[in-house]
């Protein structure tokens, strides 16, 4: 049996993998662009995060020019702002919150100045007065100077320098006379010791485009006015001001003007369309559990540069990457799920051209733990799964990735598949069902385990050594995991509907979403019927590797560990266990689909502990077991079974073949034809190494000798002094490269294949 | 004679068929795949036409060609 390959990659056929809304929706789950706490509360929009950044890496230059970006008048601003970020920095919650304010200062002190600003740029031809001095009304020159249009302050004072004491007697005088500097850069313009009236104010209307007003100003003279706090504007008198308090208002309101003025010198309406204005709620998820308690650094005055750099560096740099953190995967693309989700997207509703995103979408395991990590219950396994569910149904997902381990789906239901019930009963009371993987890993141990059901339980049960259709799930091929869901259930009504008796959390799972199935794991069995003689546990402490299939599944989680402690197990807390848990890198295909990928998702489950590991998972023991790591199923253990070195990709079907025929000979008394070879079959360790490297297996290669030996058919290499077959096999052209036995026999020394046909071509 | 192959390999009297018990010369053929082909020249038998994929290619040019194609 083989599964088709798809068809052209000219044919297109278009269906959406989610609705736009459906796709914002889950997008709208992951915060990890909202704005840091301090961020969100600034009036002024200073990234206070980055400020905090640059500082702790000794770069005051980058830490003013983020402060210079919000401030006209940075000097003043950092000597009287009243720091609302401070208020909301996450690290109240665990000492004092980041000393910003002291932080904006010292970057004002020892940070070089940016470019000089806007004296050189192109002035709008719109003009704007600005009545009255005081810290609105330097703030809002300021602001207008910055926007290009040319400014005259119409005031009592003398001088500039009096008109900025006039605004910020709180600073210090340094902080004065550097922004004072500044002023005399700018080209605004000033009507000093002017006698300020309503009909000064009034007369000037014909000569500038829109007026402004200092608050005190606008209070005396216009007491009738109520301009809109939101707009600072009075549409009455057509007049720009406000009545802020405190320092930092004040500069927000006067950014508030200044768009005003904007809106009003193009001839709009000042309430629409002004963008988002002022502090913002954030939904930024950190985590600050972990964080050290500490006190702000001290200071007299200002800060030195190196107390500033280890005051910055109490800064958490607030995000959310708790995904990220446990997920080996989104390590590797280096992407978080919102990002991800939206290429993804993009990807898969392109028609023509490259999917770029099809490894990232095959590499994912659909494994859940994002699901469990994030605070939002983002689960990017399942916009993969259905990402790979969308291409088989365009035909746009390959057949590469995922072949292999169909085939040895199709395997394990084909040729190495057995269901019967228990000699001497029709129907049964409970059925085994072992998972593909078991009897593929450690066939003794589902002997045992089966044995050991059958002699301690009442009414009788079969046996289903089968798959669950999980591969297929996996794979997103939906058709083929309806036709492997009619059959077992076929198989199930045969032996009366028993209650199934699971050895593998992930086919509980699966079996679960069929439906209407009586489901129970054999850690509850072994539990209620208490533990087999023999069964023993391992002399050091082990970790217990939670399965990716028992996510959400407390109970089963509960009963490995009871047994494991029945069994005299010490188990070693690790982080990430229990529903957190990652996945060993079988899950989701990614071990076919995506080796490097699946390489790292298992040191990623390695990293937490050197001790033995204990998973109840077959796949979860196999992988371990694979990286060198002493690794037991738990039913191992319970059965006093060893399955030793992990088997190779043939050795696991050889497995399966030979516990369904041994079970059929000793339980059934049936006997299964044997295939017996009529030549002799060698292997180098370098060609089995290959074989398994590039998974073919050695039916693939009988398969190539037996055609080789009908046909005669092969090449003769000089330099190598090998000989070369081949046969096609379903999708794939599998070679072999041999040194013929004197007996007829083979010495295979190397296999490889391609999907690729080759055929003649005339002229 | 315009005719561009991707890929050309010369066996160079080195390779022999077995069965038809002469050298392999340089011929042509044709790479398939999901329905996109691409003209080659590899080692093939003058007399039963049978065409030899090498290790290095299958492994290499085959091999990269197949994944493009495949995320088309
Ligand atoms: S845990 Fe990941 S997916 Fe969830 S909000 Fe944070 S960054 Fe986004
Ligand atoms: S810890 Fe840093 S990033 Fe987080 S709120 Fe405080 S200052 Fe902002
Ligand atoms: S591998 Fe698991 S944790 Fe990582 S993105 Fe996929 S489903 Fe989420």
């Amino acid at each position: 049996m083989i599964i088709e390959e798809r068809g052209s990659t000219h044919v297109y056929k278009q269906i959406r993998m989610l609705s736009k809304e459906e796709l914002e929706r889950l997008e709208s789950r992951c915060v990890h662009e909202q704005p840091a706490f301090c961020v969100a509360a600034c009036p002024l929009k200073l990234d206070a995060k980055a400020l905090a950044q640059a500082v702790s890496q000794g770069n005051f230059d980058e830490a003013r020019k983020l402060y210079e970006k919000i401030a006209p008048f940075p000097h003043i601003l950092a000597a009287g702002c009243d720091a609302p970020c401070e208020a909301k920095c996450r690290l109240t919650e665990r000492g004092d919150a980041v000393d910003l304010r002291a932080l904006e200062q010292a970057a004002m002190a020892y940070g070089q100045r940016g470019r000089a600003r806007g004296v050189l740029r192109m002035k709008k031809r719109k003009t704007a007065a600005v009545f009255g001095s005081g810290l609105y009304s330097l703030f809002l020159a300021g602001e207008l100077n910055k926007k290009a249009y040319p400014v005259t302050v119409f005031c009592r004072e003398d001088d500039a320098d009096a008109f900025i004491a006039a605004g910020a007697g709180f600073a210090p005088p340094e902080a004065l006379a550097a922004d004072a500097a500044l002023l005399k850069e700018t080209d605004i313009a000033f009507r000093f010791s002017t006698d300020l009236s309503r009909e000064l104010i009034e007369e000037q209307r014909e000569r500038f485009d829109v007026l402004c007003l200092s608050p005190e100003l606008y209070a005396s003279l216009y007491p009738e006015g109520s301009a809109d706090a939101a707009l600072q504007y009075d549409r009455e008198n057509r007049l720009v001001s406000g009545s802020p308090r405190g320092v930092t208002e004040t500069a927000f309101c006067a950014k508030k003007a200044a768009l005003t003025v904007d809106r009003l010198a193009q001839n709009l309406d000042p309430g629409n369309s002004r963008g988002a204005e002022g502090p913002v709620e954030t939904r930024l998820y950190t985590d600050v559990s972990g964080a050290e308690a500490l006190a702000r650094v001290p200071h007299q005055g200002l800060y030195t540069p190196g107390e500033a750099v280890r005051e910055a560096g109490r800064c958490l740099q607030c995000r959310c990457d708790e995904c990220i953190k446990g997920c080996a995967y989104l390590q590797h693309y280096q992407k978080f799920p919102r990002v991800l989700t939206r290429e993804i997207y993009n990807n898969v509703s392109i028609i023509m051209g490259d999917h770029m995103m099809n490894k990232p979408i095959n590499a994912c395991s659909l494994c859940g733990q994002c699901s469990v990590t994030c605070p939002n219950g983002y689960d990017m396994g399942e916009i993969c799964h259905l990402a790979r569910q969308n291409m088989v149904s365009t035909d746009k997902m390959p057949l590469a990735p995922h072949e292999f381990a169909l085939m040895d789906m199709l395997f394990s239901n084909n040729e190495a598949f057995l269901c019967r019930p228990q000699p001497g009963f029709e129907t049964c009371q409970y059925v085994f069902f072992p998972g593909c993987q078991a009897a593929a890993i450690a066939p003794e141990t589902v002997k045992a385990a089966y044995l050991d059901l059958c002699r301690r339980l009442d009414g009788g049960v079969g046996l289903l050594l089968g798959c669950c259709g999980a591969i297929c799930d996996w794979a997103g091929r939906y058709e083929l995991y309806d036709q492997t869901k009619e059959f077992i259930r076929r198989e199930l009504a045969r032996l009366g509907d028993p209650t199934v008796i699971v050895g593998c959390p992930s086919c509980k799972k699966e079996l679960a979403g069929y439906g209407e199935l009586k489901l129970v794991g054999i850690w509850d069995v072994l539990l209620r019927l208490g533990l087999p003689e023999g069964a023993r546990g391992l002399e050091r402490p082990a970790a217990l590797h939670d399965s990716c299939g028992a996510r959400g599944d407390p109970g089963t989680q509960e009963a490995v560990r009871s047994i494991a402690k029945a069994l005299g197990v010490r188990l070693e807390d690790t982080p990430y266990s229990g529903d957190r848990s990652p996945c060993c890198g079988y899950g989701g295909l990614t071990a076919y689909a995506n080796r490097e990928v699946a390489g790292e998702m298992t040191a990623k489950c390695l990293e937490r502990s050197d001790a033995p590991y204990i998973s109840y998972c077959m796949a979860c023991r196999d992988r371990f077991a694979r990286q060198g790591r002493e690794s037991r199923h738990i039913l191992e253990l319970v059965y006093g079974t060893d399955a030793g070195d992990p088997p190779d990709i043939s050795q696991k079907r050889y497995n399966r073949l030979t516990l369904k025929k041994e079970l059929l000979w000793e339980l059934w008394h049936e006997e299964t034809r044997e295939m017996k070879l009529d030549f002799e079959l060698r292997f180098t360790e370098e060609a089995l190494r290959l074989m398994d490297e590039r998974m073919i297996l050695k039916d693939d290669v009988i398969a190539v000798l037996e055609e080789q030996r009908r046909t005669g058919q092969a090449v003769f290499d000089a330099d190598s002094g090998l000989t070369a077959a081949c046969r096609r096999v379903g999708n794939v052209t599998f070679w072999v490269k041999y040194t013929p036995l004197d007996n007829g026999g083979y010495l295979v020394r190397s296999a490889y294949s391609h999907r690729m046909q080759v055929v003649r071509r005339q002229g | 004679m315009a005719d561009k192959n991707y890929y050309t390999v010369d066996p160079q009297g080195k390779l022999r068929c077995l069965k038809c018990g002469v050298p392999l010369e340089k011929g042509k053929a044709k790479f398939l795949y999901l329905d996109n082909g691409f003209p080659v020249e590899l080692p093939v038998c003058p007399v039963c036409g049978f065409v030899y994929v090498p290790e290095e290619l299958a492994l290499g040019k085959v091999l990269a060609v197949e994944k493009a194609l495949e995320d088309k």
